[in-house]
């Protein structure tokens, strides 16, 4: 993992100190609420429906287990007791009072967190695939260039304030688990003829009012000059992006107006100009030092079969359950990739308490050499646990209702946190979500529907992806009622497309029968092996369509 | 907009010596600002004029998307500009950012980039790295607090203007 220098250090505190001052001319009244509000926004403060909210970066989703005490720390000591894991690889505290705000954010320098630039129309917090390092056929580990993206973007003084806000995903394999093409910029990391490293960039996907998939600009940038390329795609959005309109602002709006090939000149017109004087060509020992910190850690040689493990599956069936949905292959014989879900049946898709995410740091430090990811799908990873260990971290996870068995099923839905937090939504997202998991509770059901993802967003901005969602739900607001419209086909990973909408939207109380109806259709028309996705690919939406509206 | 400014030049007060002139006033003999379209116009008679001649680029104003007025249009009358004034109608557009760098790194501006407009303390160290050399800012505000503004934040990652070589080259002595 990456650790600060003292150039990063000095960084984050000089941050802590000047957001201390604008605090307190917020609180004597110097500064206007208007104008404290694009500086707390940069520091990760909202204010929310019922209190200000603390965003937390947690760059490309890795945490120590240091780190992940402290999150619990504050969960008790500034909020209740409780965080809430983001799409974005973050956690927010929903409670904190404004005026301790400093001393929360000097606690978390302490451990090297921040939550700069997790808010406002700047250059977010960088997100990456949640396997980075452990899994198989990675062609580089994508934290790697996600460190680099995190300290170039960090407090850059040409796009703090940009038209609108701007995402960057980065993934470093084949599978795309960072949804890279519904980000501003998605990195691709590949590997051209010559056996050279580099990187693909996809500009302009976004989700919200309009969405869009990204589109390729370039198949290949060189290490030392992907800062380049990426200030002359931030350079161009800066200059000719719209700011007439907010929801015409994102950069996804001007690749659209624009058009592609249009777009991928203007792009390497500046990317000419700016790399000329070489002043932003990568050192190639900065890229060895941040390397360095990615290194794989020391993993012990184990048989690829361990024999604990293997009758642990034979004697309990629970456990078998939980290995067959929640661990994956590692890329290192004798271990797995541990899959933390935070969507227990009726939970709150995200949440964790103060005492799950001390648990957590535990069997971090005890079995996972340090290390815990966030998905982007709000669950969590211990991404290098022994086999022979697995059913001791299980056991463990199960005493705190961290090891139910649903990843990727009906039941891990993701959800925005929609009417019941958010000042923006339309419709409440937890309750349904709840509500769904509740119908689908029983595992066997589950395990037959197989791979489903479900994703809520309250509100047309998408925070709950709902247009990547094999079945997306997206709260509408239709005279004081609240309406969910849904959609089918949508997909986040490689092969990204955007859901198709069913038709009239559901009251509340039909939501869950629509679902229901909709996974019975499917069952009802798979072929053998075929997955929810793949059966709406070949039937398209009529059956559908005729099952949900038939009377 | 902020009705009473005074103007921060490199670090200290100064007195204005410009006026802004509308397109249609007629230019005098002392240092005048005028608009990109009125230089454009006038090129020719302006550079027989015997006094300093500065330009104002205006973003937030044009066509339908209002993005602003193309810095790079200046390239043929750069020789002529003592000082080039941007302006932020609000502290949220940050489209002047990019047109300093540009001015400065691109097409070598070495004369005063001055910033007008909405042009707020918490902005004023992102803009001096970005070139601007000259503020004009709230009457009321003093110079320490200027001051004080550009050194809240001691290290950069990224060059820039003011800083060709960010921490990510300075780690390697670069």
């Amino acid at each position: 993992m990456y650790r600060y220098d003292e150039f990063d250090h000095k960084i984050v505190t000089d941050r802590v100190n000047q957001f201390r001052g604008q605090i307190n001319r917020r609180i004597s009244g110097e500064l206007s609420e208007d104008a404290f509000k694009p500086l707390r926004l940069m520091n990760g403060v909202y204010l929310q429906l019922h209190a200000y909210m603390l965003r937390v970066a947690i760059p490309y989703g890795t945490v120590s287990s240091k780190q992940m005490r402290m999150l619990a720390h504050i969960a008790r000591k500034y909020d209740r007791g409780y965080g809430h894991f983001t799409t974005r690889q973050n956690i927010q505290y929903n409670w904190p009072a404004l005026n301790r705000i400093p001393d929360l954010l000097e606690e978390l320098a302490s451990v090297e967190m921040h939550a700069i630039q997790t808010s406002g129309n700047c250059i977010r917090n960088v997100t990456a695939d949640q396997y980075a390092g452990a899994i198989a056929d990675e062609i580089e580990d994508p934290r790697i260039i996600s460190e680099i993206i995190r300290q170039w973007s960090t407090f850059h003084p040409e796009f703090s304030y940009l038209p609108r806000k701007f995402k960057i995903a980065v993934t470093g394999h084949k599978n795309d688990r960072a949804a890279i093409k519904l980000h501003d910029i998605g990195i691709v990391i590949v590997r051209n003829d010559r056996g050279e490293t580099g990187y693909e960039v996809h500009v302009g996907g976004g989700q919200g009012r309009s969405p869009f998939i990204a589109k390729k600009l370039t198949n290949f940038v060189p290490a030392e000059k992907l800062l380049a390329y990426l200030e002359a795609v931030m350079r161009v959005y800066n200059m000719l992006g719209r700011r007439d309109n907010s929801y015409k602002a994102r950069i996804k709006i001007l690749v659209h107006e624009t058009g592609e090939t249009e777009m991928r000149r203007l792009v390497d017109e500046e990317f000419k100009r700016i790399d000329t004087s070489q002043m932003l060509s990568l050192p190639e020992a900065e890229l060895s030092r941040i390397s360095a910190y990615f290194a794989p850690p020391n993993y012990e040689t184990l048989p690829a079969q361990s024999k604990a493990f293997e009758a642990a599956k034979g004697s309990n069936a629970e456990f078998n359950h939980w290995v067959k949905t929640n661990l994956v292959p590692h890329k290192t014989p004798g271990y797995g990739i541990v899959n933390i879900s935070l969507k227990p049946i009726g939970g709150i898709p995200g949440d964790a308490t103060d005492v799950q995410m001390d648990v957590i740091a535990d069997l971090a430090q005890r079995y996972a050499l340090d290390e815990v990811r966030v998905t982007h799908e709000q669950n969590l990873v211990l991404p290098h646990v022994k086999l022979d260990e697995a059913k001791e971290v299980y056991d463990i996870l199960f005493a705190h209702d961290l090891a139910t068995p649903n990843i990727g099923l009906i039941s891990d839905s993701i959800a925005c946190p929609g009417l019941d937090y958010c000042n923006l939504a339309n419709a409440r997202s937890i309750p349904l979500a709840q509500e769904i998991s509740t119908h689908f509770a029983d595992l066997d059901k589950q395990y037959d529907i197989g791979e489903l993802k479900i994703k809520i967003s309250g509100c047309i901005n998408a925070c709950g992806h709902h247009h990547v969602g094999h079945i997306g739900i997206l709260g509408v607001d239709k005279k004081g009622t609240e309406f969910y419209q849904i959609s089918l086909g949508g997909s986040g990973d490689e092969q990204a497309s955007l859901g198709d909408i069913t038709g009239q939207a559901f009251t509340e109380d039909k939501v869950v029968d629509a679902v229901d109806t909709i996974v019975e259709t499917y069952l009802n028309l798979r072929q053998p092996e075929e997955r929810f996705l793949e059966t709406y690919r070949r039937v398209g939406m009529s059956p559908f369509k005729e099952q949900l509206y038939a009377d | 907009m902020l009705t009473k400014t005074h103007l921060i030049s490199n670090g200290a007060f100064i007195d204005d010596t410009w006026v802004l002139l509308d397109d249609e006033t007629p230019l005098g003999d002392t240092p005048a600002i005028i608009s990109m379209d009125r230089l454009k116009a006038e090129a020719d008679a302006l550079r027989s004029r015997n006094a300093k001649l500065g330009v104002v680029i205006r973003t937030n104003t044009l066509g339908k998307t209002k993005l602003g007025e193309d810095v790079r249009e200046l390239t043929p009358y750069l020789d002529m500009l003592s000082t080039i004034a941007i302006d932020f109608p609000v502290y949220r557009n940050g489209r002047g950012y990019s047109d300093a760098r540009i001015l400065r790194e691109e097409m070598g501006f070495e004369g005063e980039l001055r910033a007008i407009g909405e042009v707020l303390f918490d902005q004023w160290s992102f803009m001096a790295r970005c070139g601007f050399n000259s503020f004009e800012i709230d009457a009321s505000i003093p110079v320490e607090t200027f001051k004080e503004a550009l050194s809240e934040l001691s290290e950069a990652y990224q060059p820039a203007v003011d800083n060709q070589r960010g921490v990510l080259w300075r780690r390697h002595g670069l």
